[in-house]
């Protein structure tokens, strides 16, 4: 497997590949947004409008899905921000990857003799999706944990707190457990399908040209598995969120 | 897979920064634009609404204006065909008096023209049998009494 750049640089470990990666993605999204809003029209939308209004619609019925159509409002704007990030670095690692071998020791990446004469060939992997990184993935999941729990709080004081009670007090070990396999469910959910997906290719890449067809096929299948992943690190957001802030009247037992 | 803090800080950090500019330069604007867009149609749709009500008002006063006057003119035909009926009679009569009046202008002045033949005629009688009688008998009476003479004669004549 490749190796990732890293460079360490006064005590602080950076991974080269997931910054480059990071700031890649969040470019394109911004740019892509950008594009979408440049010549806004009221009656005469032009493509990218259309599309990302579209994105909109879609996004916000995602979240009228779990909760009341009123309190939609305030999240839609980090429901697009989620979907197209996530959606954009899934796919970033999908067209090409860049991969250099070292023969020499590099100072400023770490990377001794002792490495290289370890391994026959040391690579190193400078292209990647973000989201296939559990650093990134969990750095997302991070967000969404202490937005759920701050609006929770926030929103909905009396019931966030006693659901950790619920049904009985001594069932508070397991309300914990729940809340924290949250986040960590959906930072491992997502590098994985990412970052297996990337493995493959890299795999089929050992297969040169016999492995063109199935590279065809992945990458085609990886791009679906990018948009459901977004879709779905998108959706359990929101239906977290709405656990946490809408008390339903109707759910008292 | 080795997990660095770093690439998780930055990860946040990131994604906040990116959050912060969608919000400010893309999807507030948008979000703009499309209540706006949906305020405009909400406004076009309840627009057309009340103009097909002002529509259709004003059919039913174009209609009702129409079966007025569609009344009004079969009631200025009635009425002129009364009057006309009424005039030609009228202008029979008159004329059928007008022709009894004529007729009876005629008649009289028949009838008193007649009467100044007779008395003229009586006149010219009176006279030439005075003059046949002052020469037939030859006998010297007055004038006067002969003519009363023969007067009383011819009365006499005439109511036989």
């Amino acid at each position: 497997m490749h190796h990732f750049p890293i460079v360490h640089w006064q005590g602080l470990n950076i991974d080269i590949s997931a910054f480059l990666a990071i700031i890649i993605s969040c470019v394109i999204t911004f740019v892509l947004a950008r594009l979408a809003v440049r010549n806004l029209s009221l009656t005469n939308p032009g493509k990218l409008q259309n599309f990302l209004e579209w994105t909109v619609e879609f996004v916000h019925s995602v979240i009228a899905s779990t909760m009341p159509l009123n309190k939609v409002r305030p999240y839609l704007a980090l429901g697009m921000t989620l979907i197209m990030f996530i959606f954009i670095s899934n796919l970033l690692g999908l067209p090409f990857g860049i991969v250099t071998e070292v023969h020499d020791p590099i100072g400023w990446l770490g990377i001794t003799s002792e490495d290289i004469q370890e391994e026959e060939h040391y690579a190193l992997a400078w292209w990647k999706s973000p989201t296939a990184d559990l650093s990134v993935t969990s750095g997302l999941a991070l967000v969404v944990f202490i937005l759920v729990h701050y609006l929770g709080l926030k929103q909905n004081t009396k019931h966030y707190l006693k659901h950790y009670f619920e049904p009985y007090w001594y069932f508070l070990p397991l309300n914990i457990i729940k809340e924290l396999a949250k986040p960590v469910t959906l930072a491992l959910r997502l590098f994985a399908n990412i970052f297996a997906g990337e493995v493959l290719i890299a795999t089929i890449l050992m297969l040169s040209v016999w492995g063109i067809p199935f590279l065809i096929v992945w990458q085609g299948f990886s791009i679906f598995v990018g948009a459901i992943q977004a879709f779905l690190f998108t959706i359990l957001t929101m239906v977290y969120i709405s656990q946490a802030t809408i008390h339903d009247e109707g759910a008292e037992h | 897979m080795s997990w660095h803090w770093e690439t998780f800080v930055f990860a946040i950090v990131a994604f906040g920064i990116l959050y912060w500019l969608l919000n400010k330069y893309a999807f507030g604007p948008l979000f703009g634009i499309m209540e706006k867009r949906r305020q405009l149609v909400l406004e076009q749709m309840n627009a057309a609404e009340a103009s097909r009500k002002q529509a259709e008002s004003q059919m039913a006063e174009q209609k009702a204006a129409l079966e007025q006057a569609r009344k009004e003119a079969y009631e200025i035909i009635e009425q002129s065909r009364l009057t006309s009926s009424k005039q030609a009679e009228e202008i029979v009569q008159s004329a059928k008096a007008e022709a009894a009046r004529l007729k009876e202008e005629a008649l009289k002045d028949i009838e008193s023209e007649k009467n100044k033949a007779i008395a003229a005629l009586r006149n010219e009688v009176g006279g030439m049998s005075v003059k046949i009688a002052s020469k037939i008998i030859e006998k010297q009476i007055d004038e006067k009494s002969q003519e009363q003479l023969v007067n009383q004669y011819l009365k006499e004549v005439g109511s036989k």
